[in-house]
């Protein structure tokens, strides 16, 4: 038993594996820090309050000043200006609008009075936007609350119990529109997080596929009798890559139809169980605040993305056709995929859980040297109209597939792939076939 | 007589091992060369040279006049290799793999066809030749292998240890299909085996290697006389422990 166990043990503990689970060690950590950097910083803005005080009295100086005594962090300004540009100016995410004459309708108690909550949406992450989205107006709401029920005498409760209306108004691309932010992300969420996951797992099927598909011809000798055929290696690779594109793509399609019909039936469901008319209003009513606030992805636009997922897999299938070339057998091919498994995951689960345009500079620099970021981030890039930063990870792309390319052939066309692999034992003796 | 392989001072080196030190053979058309030598003694380093696969750190060797260093692409096309223990693609049947390797070589229609059925013939498999090759015994993948390797009548035909892991029956086939091809196509073929009787039954001449050099060279009568042996085994063993 000992012994069986320590043979088993050699065999599954190799330098690969030990290497592999290094750099998956070192990643996890930097994602935790990126995570917990995220998570306090949106944490921190919730204890923010921004008010835009276009009253400017004594009452509303007076909610400033309690909210204050209850901790939070309370900033004002009583310019009237767009939101847009107060947003911008002040460098606020979200504000609550005080607006002119509100203290003296809540005063004469005889109408519900309207408090606009504006967020500047700048992510499609619904993850990082229910951290980000603030819930200040309803803080100041509490507040009006109180300060009427202590400050006022009156037997007209159903107003005490509902003085304020809210309305949602969203500021995006140096524009402001009445809409609710979240509903506004939940609407292109669909096509925002479908896109990265399909390409998560087109990355992960091709370079799977393909790590195996050429371990299996070096054990089975295929691949020298291939290489000693009159076949331009350019063409073997090209063929490779191609016929592992089209298996990822068949799975890419079958997975996306199903995802997006599952997501289409909740769509449905909800809609039919709210009211279908007023869905349905609101989901126009959505559209055309997408398309006034610029976060409508033009054609062209898609256009470029879907340039950027086929550029990430040809990446992706290019590196695996050097890991496949370096690997000794099938068994090495399950370890050979890490390095492309953990450099597609990061950026992954980064562009699901913050907003990696908007991360601290060290972290982004890092993060736009993998490849495959670019393509994670190229919706959030075409709504928020960061063309530059769009077409520059497409050029980045280009020539990181170029790049790639070059080093792959270069690859099939010297002795490495016969006498080095990626776990050197025994390589000489491999190299000589073995046997001589 | 035409040369169809001549090897001029070939060296490989892995790392600090020298794995082939300054080799130089010919091989005539239709004939067939074996190569013997213990393991690692430098056989599949000087077969994987010749089938391009390797790049010589010194020396060269020119097939049917094309240099594998100059013009690897050209070597390519006039020779055939098979590796030890090749096997073949499991989810084909292996008349789709015959014709999937006349495809590689032959761009004609006609070509490929006549290419098809000299394989067909070559190796013997009948029927079984619609079967898919994951259903093969060893024997049958050999005889499959050997035969997409000749099928295509090559000026050079690369042979490592074509009968290692084949009971007697199958090896015999295998070498009478070896020499046929030789006669009958004027095919070169250069082998490697541990087999002193197939190399002694089989090849016209042999060198006997150790640590990337040859030892001795010639026919196995030749080498038997010089080593005053009754078996090419017994030459073998002289040849060896004599260096």
């Amino acid at each position: 038993m000992k012994n069986l166990l320590k043979k088993e043990l050699s065999e599954l503990l190799n330098k690969q594996m030990l290497l592999g689970l290094l750099v998956s060690f070192i990643l996890i950590i930097m994602l935790g820090f990126v995570m917990t950097s995220t998570v306090s910083g949106t944490l921190e803005t919730g204890e923010e309050i921004h008010i835009i005080d276009l009253d400017n009295t004594e009452f509303t100086q007076q909610i400033i000043t309690r909210l204050e005594e209850k901790g939070y962090l309370v900033e004002f300004t009583t310019e009237n200006k767009p939101y847009e540009i107060i947003l911008e100016e002040q460098n606020w995410n979200e504000a609550v609008v005080l607006p002119e004459g509100i203290t003296d309708n809540l005063l004469s108690e005889n109408q519900t009075c309207e408090l606009n909550s504006i967020t500047a949406l700048k992510t499609t992450s619904t993850m990082n936007f229910a951290f980000a989205d603030s819930s200040s107006a309803e803080f100041v709401n509490n507040m009006i609350k109180i300060l009427l029920s202590e400050q006022f005498l009156t037997d007209n409760l159903a107003f005490l119990e509902n003085p304020i209306m809210i309305t949602d108004y969203t500021v995006a691309n140096g524009k402001s529109i009445q809409a609710n932010s979240i509903s506004l992300v939940s609407s292109m969420a669909i096509f925002d997080q479908l896109m990265p996951l399909l390409l998560f797992m087109l990355v992960i099927l091709t370079s799977q596929t393909i790590i195996t598909a050429i371990a299996t011809e070096k054990t089975d000798k295929t691949l020298e009798t291939l290489l000693s055929a009159p076949v331009p290696r350019s063409v073997i690779i090209g063929a490779k890559m191609l016929s592992a594109f089209i298996v990822a793509l068949i799975y890419a399609i079958v997975y996306g139809l199903g995802f997006l019909t599952a997501l289409l039936f909740t769509v449905d469901s909800t809609a039919e169980n709210i009211n279908i008319s007023s869905a349905f209003s609101d989901m126009i009513h959505i559209q055309e605040a997408t398309q006034t606030l610029g976060l409508q992805i033009p054609v062209l636009g898609w256009a470029g993305v879907i340039i950027q997922l086929l550029l990430t897999v040809g990446i992706s299938l290019t590196a695996s056709m050097m890991l496949g070339g370096l690997v000794e057998d099938a068994k090495g091919s399950q370890t050979a995929s890490l390095p492309i498994l953990i450099f597609t995951m990061f950026p992954y689960i980064l562009s699901m859980i913050s907003d990696i345009r908007n991360l601290e500079l060290p972290v982004r620099i890092l993060l736009y040297c993998i490849p495959f970021t670019h393509t994670f981030i190229a919706t959030g890039c075409l709504r928020f109209h960061q063309t530059g930063l769009f077409l520059a990870g497409m050029v980045y792309q280009i020539i990181f597939l170029v790049a790639i390319a070059f080093c792959a052939l270069k690859l099939y066309q010297s002795d490495i792939l016969f006498v080095h692999s990626l776990s050197k034992k025994n390589k000489i003796l491999k190299s000589q076939g073995g046997n001589s | 007589m035409t040369i169809a392989l001549d090897v001029q001072h070939l060296a490989k080196s892995y790392g600090k091992k020298q794995a082939v030190k300054d080799v130089s053979f010919q091989i005539q058309e239709g004939e067939i060369f074996g190569l013997m030598g213990m393991n690692g003694a430098g056989k599949t380093t000087i077969l994987r040279m010749l089938a391009t696969l390797l790049k010589p750190d010194s020396g060269d060797a020119l097939i049917d006049g094309n240099s594998i260093v100059k013009h690897p692409e050209k070597v390519r096309a006039c020779i055939s290799y098979l590796p030890d223990e090749a096997g073949a693609y499991k989810t084909m049947t292996g008349k789709n793999y015959l014709a999937f390797i006349a495809g590689l070589y032959f761009k004609d229609q006609q070509e490929q066809k006549n290419c098809i059925t000299l394989g067909e013939e070559i190796c013997g498999l009948g029927d079984a030749l619609g079967q898919k090759i994951n259903t093969y015994s060893r024997g049958m993948t050999r005889k499959l292998v050997l035969a997409r390797t000749v099928m295509i009548k090559p000026k050079l035909a690369i042979l490592d240890e074509p009968t290692s892991g084949l009971d007697v029956l199958n090896s015999l086939d295998i070498r009478k299909t070896i020499r046929k091809c030789a006669e009958t196509y004027g095919t070169a073929f250069l082998l490697s085996s541990h087999h002193m009787l197939e190399v002694s039954t089989t090849a016209n001449r042999c060198a006997i290697m150790k640590d990337g050099m040859f030892l001795a060279e010639g026919s196995p009568q030749e080498l038997l006389v010089k080593y005053q042996a009754e078996s090419l085994e017994e030459a073998f063993e002289k040849a060896v422990k004599s260096s």
